[in-house]
């Protein structure tokens, strides 16, 4: 998922929906309406007064339509989604939606943990060579994408070798401007002097499917129909994630050439369901896929699922739902609301809702509660921080200037204030629930202590702040980053360091920080797959920027641990250099540590199964509504 | 001129409403000049008590997210407001009058340039322009941006008042003499034409003055105004969800407060001012 900037630890983007009964009141109202203007018996028609309330009702009932609809999801949606092209699948929005739609060759197991995959489109999980560098992966081979103007008649075809082949070239195409193109860099044999022909390649749509693309990829080949052989350069012990993530979603050529520019509005799957419309800013509506057969309810799960009624559906076909309903909502209110009167079905808690919501006691209100309404707590995978470019030689230069700045910062209440409590401190970067994680792991610097950091400081050579610059600290232009910003200078005020806050766009955010045209930036990164890799990347030297080394850090020992650690399966000897690792950027500090944050999720009870995964965030196949 | 000024004051005397206005308005100068010289409310960076304190009489305005004085934060506000308000007011008014008195004076491809001119830029919807400036000047985000901003996209009004104004006057007698005695264009524009026209620009920059007010509000709500710094619209903005999910009144209150009454006084001050100076209601 990339960086997602401090987005409050509220997941609107979570889909669920209202059911038949979501509104009661209206559907009394309608049985109240109907049968009174309609004198059918006596077959005169109407009348002026039957004509009005039939017109009034017609109107009320087209305002809020489908209500009488049986086994409906409503759910709810953050943002405005940009593209149903899963090249193009950055955010979790995108994600969200796409994973309804599209499968890749695994996918996340639902109940279990810890986190691991399954097979998806693939018949089992890959065959791994001695070497652990040749993947050998069999698809099954009795799944068809979904029916399509794209394909001839209409008809969707089988899915085979060649898809998972065109579907990764496609993305590694330069001419697709992927942003994913990071999980396949320089771990596939032949792939990357691949992207390097491709940059010849004429412009779209001159060439959607030229001849490169029939030539044979040293590691990415097909051995049969249903047969992929992928050769990586080392033995990535995390790649089947990465053969889970949206990016590596299988799509046809068909819909490709068939709709060109405008394929990220359309999506042509062998997911679970099928996208019916799409009101830009409106809404999303999914239905069925009739010809999804291969998915089923998980048989396995963790102690105490099976008490929580989530082994009920173990083993019956999914999706349970028939319709599902995404309405977006860019303001929090609108959907607060909605979800309190039952018109969605699943919903996070706005900040300043909190105590709505939410007693002090850290329980569900009981009159939520009596309402039918569950809380779920998830531990997020992610960190939020706050980054020093440490190419600014003032700040790059000057360990002990970082380090009082982290000591000064008072991040625990950020928490209580802005998360409501709904977060630890962060003592290194892998969060709790990957290996790697340790909770007695203790950063000298990551607690908040003010004459601590006023004597770091001095040591640096600023006596209160004496002598150094104003710095710039960048964020995104929303209230609650302002504020936090604001929060954030106040602290430094204290130990007389002059912060500006300055906001910009998400656009011109994430090119700042390519161009490393910052001093500092307040940031967070989500788990794109569970291996604490995925964090100790974003400090690896060679990774700077444009790459996701936003500090620019660069420490030979901490780069050569991080070779070492990359290829490594979970172990102890793997442990004791990831505890490095985390010491050495513990001293090092290129960035002020903050939380690992808990998403708290509220569900009406007619929805069942439901169970809170960091990556699988909505997963609608799983549902079912009483 | 002197007997404009003399007129003004007269009705004001009679007119108690205005002279209320008169009184507000000066309030809130003193208020902001205060701010600006650091006697007024000068710890509105700092935490004095406990986030989302109500009201009480230690802190009679209550405190905000942070723990800081809303008092300190809306008069600092107030502060912002002001300069705002002039500094765009000193920019429109004369690029207004100038252009309005040229292209009246003069007609043909002056003219036709200056209506061109003010025809596209009024065409454009004022906030989408202002956001758009707002991002692009070279100033950056902040203070200076939204007063340049304003000031180049408010004088549309007056430079068409102006124009309409000086294209009758100048075909009255007393311009017609003294062009017949030689007086130069720019003698009959400053010197004969200006005068005449005065009691528009006045009226003119009051409307303008508040309009620039209102303008601040929204561009700091929308978080393209005011940076690091306490402005009305960034108070709406705070208090926008702490209002309805915590019933955090009192900055919205104090905050929507404060522009309704500055803006009341002014729309009250403007209806007094144009009661003495427009021709055809005296």
């Amino acid at each position: 998922m990339g960086p997602l900037i401090f987005t409050p630890p509220v997941r609107l983007a979570s889909i669920h929906s209202p059911t038949a009964n979501a509104r009661p009141s209206l559907l009394r109202w309608k049985n109240l309406l109907f049968p009174l203007p309609f004198p059918l018996k006596r077959g005169k028609g109407l009348g002026v007064r039957g004509v009005l309330l039939a017109l009034v009702a017609t109107l009320f009932f087209a305002c809020t339509p489908h209500q009488h609809q049986k086994n409906v999801y409503r759910g709810a949606l953050g943002a405005n989604l940009k593209t149903f092209d899963p090249a193009q699948a950055s955010d979790s929005y995108s994600n969200q939606c796409q994973f309804q739609v599209y499968e890749c060759l695994f996918e996340y197991k639902y109940l279990t943990r810890p986190y691991d995959v399954e097979p998806c489109l693939a018949s089992a999980m890959p065959e791994i060579s001695d070497s652990g560098k040749v993947y050998t992966i069999h698809l099954r081979s009795d799944v068809e994408f979904q029916d399509d103007a794209c394909f001839p008649n209409g008809k969707g075809r089988r899915v085979t070798a060649d898809d998972f082949v065109y579907s990764i070239k496609r993305m590694t195409d330069v001419r697709t401007q992927t942003f994913g193109w990071w999980i396949f860099d320089g771990k596939v044999k032949g792939l990357d002097a691949f992207r390097k022909e491709s940059e010849n390649l004429p412009p779209f749509p001159d060439s959607i499917h030229p001849a490169l693309y029939d030539r044979e990829v040293e590691g990415l080949r097909t051995l049969n129909d249903s047969t992929v052989q992928m050769t990586l350069t080392k033995p990535y012990p995390y790649f089947k994630y990465i053969l889970a993530m949206p990016y590596a979603a299988i799509i046809p050529h068909e819909a490709v050439e068939h709709y060109g520019e405008e394929f990220l509005n359309h999506a042509v799957g062998t997911g679970p369901f099928v996208l019916k419309e799409w009101r830009r800013g409106l809404r999303l509506v999914f239905e069925r896929n009739p010809k999804y057969h291969h998915g089923f309810y998980p048989t396995q799960g963790e102690p105490g699922d099976s008490a929580a009624g989530l082994l009920a559906d173990a083993g019956k076909p999914v999706p349970f739902i028939d319709r599902a309903e995404i309405y977006i909502y860019q303001e929090t209110q609108p959907m607060w609301l909605n979800f309190l009167r039952g018109n969605l079905d699943r919903g996070g808690i706005p900040k300043d809702n909190y105590s709505q919501a939410i007693t002090s006691e850290h329980v569900l209100r009981p009159e939520l509660a009596q309402k039918g309404i569950q809380l779920n707590r998830l531990q997020q995978l992610d960190i939020s921080y706050i980054c020093f470019n440490t190419d600014n030689p003032l700040l790059g230069g000057n360990k002990k200037l970082r380090q009082a700045m982290q000591l000064g910062y008072d991040v625990e209440t950020v928490i209580d204030r802005f998360y409501n409590g709904r977060g630890i401190r962060a003592q290194s970067l892998v969060p709790p629930g990957l290996f790697g994680y340790d909770s007695t792991f203790r950063n000298p610097y990551a607690h908040y202590d003010v004459e601590a950091a006023r004597k770091l400081l001095a040591d640096a050579g600023y006596l209160n702040g004496a002598g150094l610059p104003e710095l710039s600290y960048l964020t995104l232009a929303n209230t609650d980053a302002r504020q936090r910003g604001e929060h954030f200078a106040q602290n430094m005020a204290a130990l007389g360091i002059h912060i500006k806050v300055e906001s910009c766009t998400w656009p011109e955010y994430l090119e700042r920080l390519r161009r490393k045209k910052f001093e500092l930036v307040g940031a967070s990164w989500q788990a794109d797959y569970p291996d604490p890799e995925n964090f100790l990347q974003l400090l690896y030297g060679p990774n700077a920027p444009p790459g996701e080394n936003n500090a620019s850090y660069h420490n030979p020992e901490y780069d050569a641990l991080y070779q070492r650690m990359s290829v490594m399966p979970d172990s102890p000897e793997r442990m004791v250099i990831i505890q490095r690792m985390k010491t050495i950027l513990s001293e090092d500090c290129p960035w002020i540590l903050m939380s690992h944050r808990t998403t708290e999720l509220l569900t009406y009870d007619r929805v069942r199964n439901v169970k809170p995964h960091p990556v699988l965030e909505a997963p609608l196949k799983y549902y079912r509504v009483d | 001129m002197r007997d404009l000024w003399e007129k003004i004051r007269k009705r004001f005397r009679r007119d108690k409403l205005a002279m209320i206005a008169v009184v507000i308005i000066t309030g809130y100068i003193l208020a902001g000049l205060l701010a600006l010289v650091g006697i007024l409310s000068p710890d509105y960076k700092v935490s004095i008590g406990d986030a989302y304190s109500p009201p009480s009489w230690a802190h009679p305005f209550g405190l905000d997210v942070l723990g800081r004085s809303v008092w300190s934060r809306l008069v600092q506000g107030t502060r912002v407001a002001l300069i705002v308000g002039f500094s765009s007011t000193f920019i429109a008014i004369p690029l207004g009058t100038t252009l309005g008195l040229i292209s009246g004076y003069f007609r043909g491809a002056v003219d036709a340039f200056v209506v061109w001119l003010y025809s596209t830029l009024d065409a454009i919807p004022t906030i989408l322009l202002l956001l758009a400036l707002a991002l692009v000047l070279p100033t950056g985000k902040g203070l200076a941006t939204v007063c340049i901003a304003l000031g180049v996209t408010s004088w549309v009004s007056t430079c068409r008042l102006i124009r309409g104004e000086v294209i009758r006057q100048k075909e009255l007698d007393y311009v017609r003499a003294a062009r017949s005695l030689g007086a130069t264009d720019l003698r009959i524009l400053f010197v004969h034409l200006l005068p005449n026209v005065v009691h528009l620009i006045l009226v003119q920059a009051s409307l303008v003055f508040v309009y620039s007010i209102k303008s601040e509000v929204i561009l700091s709500y929308l978080g393209v105004g005011v940076q690091n710094f306490p402005s009305w619209g960034i108070m709406i903005d705070d208090a926008r969800l702490e209002l309805v999910g915590r019933g955090v009144w009192w900055q919205f209150t104090a905050a929507t407060a404060a522009l309704f009454l500055l803006v009341l006084a002014f729309n009250l001050f403007n209806d007094a001012l144009k009661d003495v100076l427009d021709a055809k209601q005296r």
